[in-house]
């Protein structure tokens, strides 16, 4: 009995995995192995067209590519300003470190695009940032490449993905007992020394579960390449937009959508084996 | 059994028809209709409240318009089952053909449309929303896709595209995020000279000179517009001075105090003809064709062209425009006009124009 209600309480997440997770990964894997006509009717014939399209004109492949390098940056950017802040907060706060922690949550209470478009106030050519350094006297002309690039879009993903990072990484180093930091300064060690040798290693699996989180989260991104993209940004998460919506060819959508559901596994498999081998050590 | 009864309940039908009871029978769906919602899905500013609020108030319903950036958003949302949302749509002349032939919309009743002996012959007559004798779409609107420009900052009237290849205006040009850019990179390689279908039905040869054209012009562009209101918002931060746009961008900004204008260039170029439909299943087709009588009234259209200086297909519209606007619109000059627009085609492989155009931003 006892075990039957174990099971009977799982119900609810198991069919909403299946009706929500199993079954549009079923639909879509089928979907991308079928073709369309030429207005974007599917058409119910198995081939492979769309998975060789991938990987074989530059504009898939290519994009796939840049979107992944950009997702390190997005990643690397994220935990570079985490480690310092959560550090900050988790060893040098010593009064009201709630009030700091909701400042780092703080722009979850917002939506996300209308954070994304303060970047475009902000960012304009008489927006705030570049009138305020015109006023200043450090330029004299609008900086243009800071919207509608690259850019833009990779700075405002930082932005919103920061506290997705830090969070883990503050939980980590709230973990560590303040002894072995003390220990190891008693044995000579200096800052850094500590920081690298001592503290680093335990917050590991946070930096890796923040950054992975962050990555991820870039990968699956439109919204920022859309509103605040040139005519040069890209992103794959565009293109499989663009492919469900515009260009209408739901199946090569969802070759791409496959295609990026493998990658973001073995990133998620990889990560998590080397999280298990760093606990262990 | 069943058959006796069937038969007794169509002679029950036929007596009660003979009452002449149906003048009663409308005026009781019409009470019905009350606080239902008009859903339009369309394109940006055809459900403005200057013109919905009559009807509203006629039939004591509410209408709620759903704006679409592209014609592709358009039949993406009717394929995966907008039916269901949305009553009217107004599809352009590029895709109008599609969507009847896929069996998208319901044929409408021109009988039921008080002023549609007086909409314009031409428009009414076009083949590509008739199926089997029935008519799907009434028409509406159509216009160019213009050059528009600052004329604060520009001072002379652009007499070519090439002005978004010019130096000058680098990085201050805006593109439309469509695939009807590359029709207008066609026109400035002078495709159309001959036959304006050669845009619609371009060899890989021809794209592959469209795109290296479009690649070319990226240094120029600052941002590919998406909604006519973010194609708005580049103009007023001035983030641009030039644009491919249509006549609502230069209509909505003059208002609020700017200078902007609009021309054909000599390269010609591309225009739209939009109808109204009706959706299939839609939840309130009654209500849907009342909305088509309302809007093919004169009156009601001239509120229309003085919301979106768009030509309106009842004629009858224009002598009801302010002087202003009849102006600013060149109502005198529309007929030469229409003649010389390129208007959107159907385009067979229209998911290589797509690619192509990714392609570009790709590059």
């Amino acid at each position: 009995m006892k075990k039957a209600n174990k099971y009977f309480l799982l119900t609810p997440l198991l069919l909403w995995l299946f009706l929500f997770l199993v079954l549009p990964y079923c639909f879509i894997l089928t979907q991308s192995v079928l073709t369309t006509d030429d207005f974007g009717k599917v058409i119910y014939h198995f081939n492979l067209d769309s998975y060789i399209k991938i990987f074989t004109n530059p504009l898939y492949y290519e994009t796939l590519t840049r979107t992944f390098i950009y997702a390190i940056i997005v990643a690397l950017v994220c935990i570079l300003l985490s480690l310092p802040l959560a550090y900050f907060i988790a060893f040098k706060v010593q009064k009201h470190k709630s009030f700091y922690y909701t400042l780092i949550v703080l722009p979850f209470w917002m939506s996300y695009i209308v954070r994304a478009y303060a970047w475009k106030i902000i960012l304009g050519e008489q927006g705030i940032f570049n009138s305020s350094l015109m006023n200043l006297g450090i330029i004299d002309k609008p900086l243009r490449f800071v919207l509608y690039s690259d850019f833009s879009v990779i700075l405002c993903l930082i932005y919103i993905f920061l506290p997705f990072v830090c969070i883990p990484i503050y939980t980590s180093f709230e973990q560590i007992s303040k002894s072995l930091v003390e220990a190891s300064k008693d044995l000579g060690a200096n800052s850094w020394k500590t920081f690298w040798k001592v503290i680093f290693p335990l917050i590991l699996p946070g930096v890796i579960s923040g950054g992975t989180l962050a990555l991820v989260l870039t990968l699956g991104d439109f919204l920022a390449a859309s509103l605040l993209g040139g005519p040069n940004t890209l992103f794959i998460s565009n293109i499989v937009q663009n492919l469900f919506g515009t260009s209408n060819d739901k199946p090569l959508g969802s070759a791409v959508g496959v295609v990026l559901l493998v990658l973001v596994f073995l990133l998620l498999e990889f990560s998590s084996r080397y999280e298990k081998k760093h606990e262990t050590q | 059994m069943k058959k006796i009864v069937v038969s007794l309940l169509l002679i029950a039908g036929l007596v009660s028809s003979c009452g002449k009871k149906t003048e009663e029978a409308k005026t009781l769906d019409l009470a019905a209709l009350k606080g239902s919602t008009l859903n339009i899905l369309a394109w940006e500013g055809y459900a403005d409240a200057s013109f919905t609020k009559a009807f509203e108030e006629k039939y004591g319903v509410t209408v709620k318009g759903t704006y679409f950036g592209s014609s592709d958003e358009l039949v993406s949302k009717l394929q995966s089952g907008g039916g269901s949302s949305y009553d009217v749509i107004t599809p352009s002349s590029d895709v109008a053909g599609y969507i009847v032939e896929s069996g998208l919309v319901e044929p409408i009743d021109e009988s039921q449309i008080a002023a549609w002996k007086s909409l314009s012959p031409v428009l009414v007559g076009m083949k590509d929303v008739q199926k089997d004798g029935k008519t799907y779409g009434m028409p509406f609107t159509w216009g160019p896709d213009y050059l528009i420009y600052d004329a604060d900052v520009i001072k002379e009237t652009p007499t070519s595209w090439d002005l978004f290849m010019d130096p000058k205006y680098k990085g201050k040009i805006a593109l439309y995020d469509d695939i009807s850019t590359i029709y207008l990179a066609a026109q400035m390689l002078g495709y159309d000279k001959t036959d304006q279908s050669v845009l619609y039905n371009m060899t890989e040869e021809q794209l592959a000179a469209c795109k290296a054209k479009l690649v070319a012009m990226k240094p120029q562009v600052r941002k590919n517009w998406a909604s006519a209101g973010e194609l708005d918002n580049l103009f007023k931060n001035k983030e641009i001075v030039a644009a491919v746009g249509w006549p609502l961008t230069p209509a909505n900004l003059n208002k609020q105090g700017m200078n902007i204008k609009s021309v054909i260039p000599k390269e010609g170029a591309t225009g739209w003809i939009d109808r109204l439909m009706i959706v299939k299943d839609a939840k309130n087709k009654q209500l849907a064709q009342l909305w088509l009588d309302y809007v093919s009234s004169p009156k009601v259209m001239a509120k229309v062209a003085e919301f979106t200086q768009y030509y309106v297909s009842n004629p009858e519209a224009n002598a009801l425009l302010t002087p202003e606007t009849q102006k600013l619109m060149g109502v005198a000059s529309m007929d030469s006009m229409f003649k010389t627009l390129n208007f959107w085609q159907p385009v067979k492989n229209r998911k290589r124009y797509n690619e192509i155009w990714s392609e570009v931003k790709n590059q």
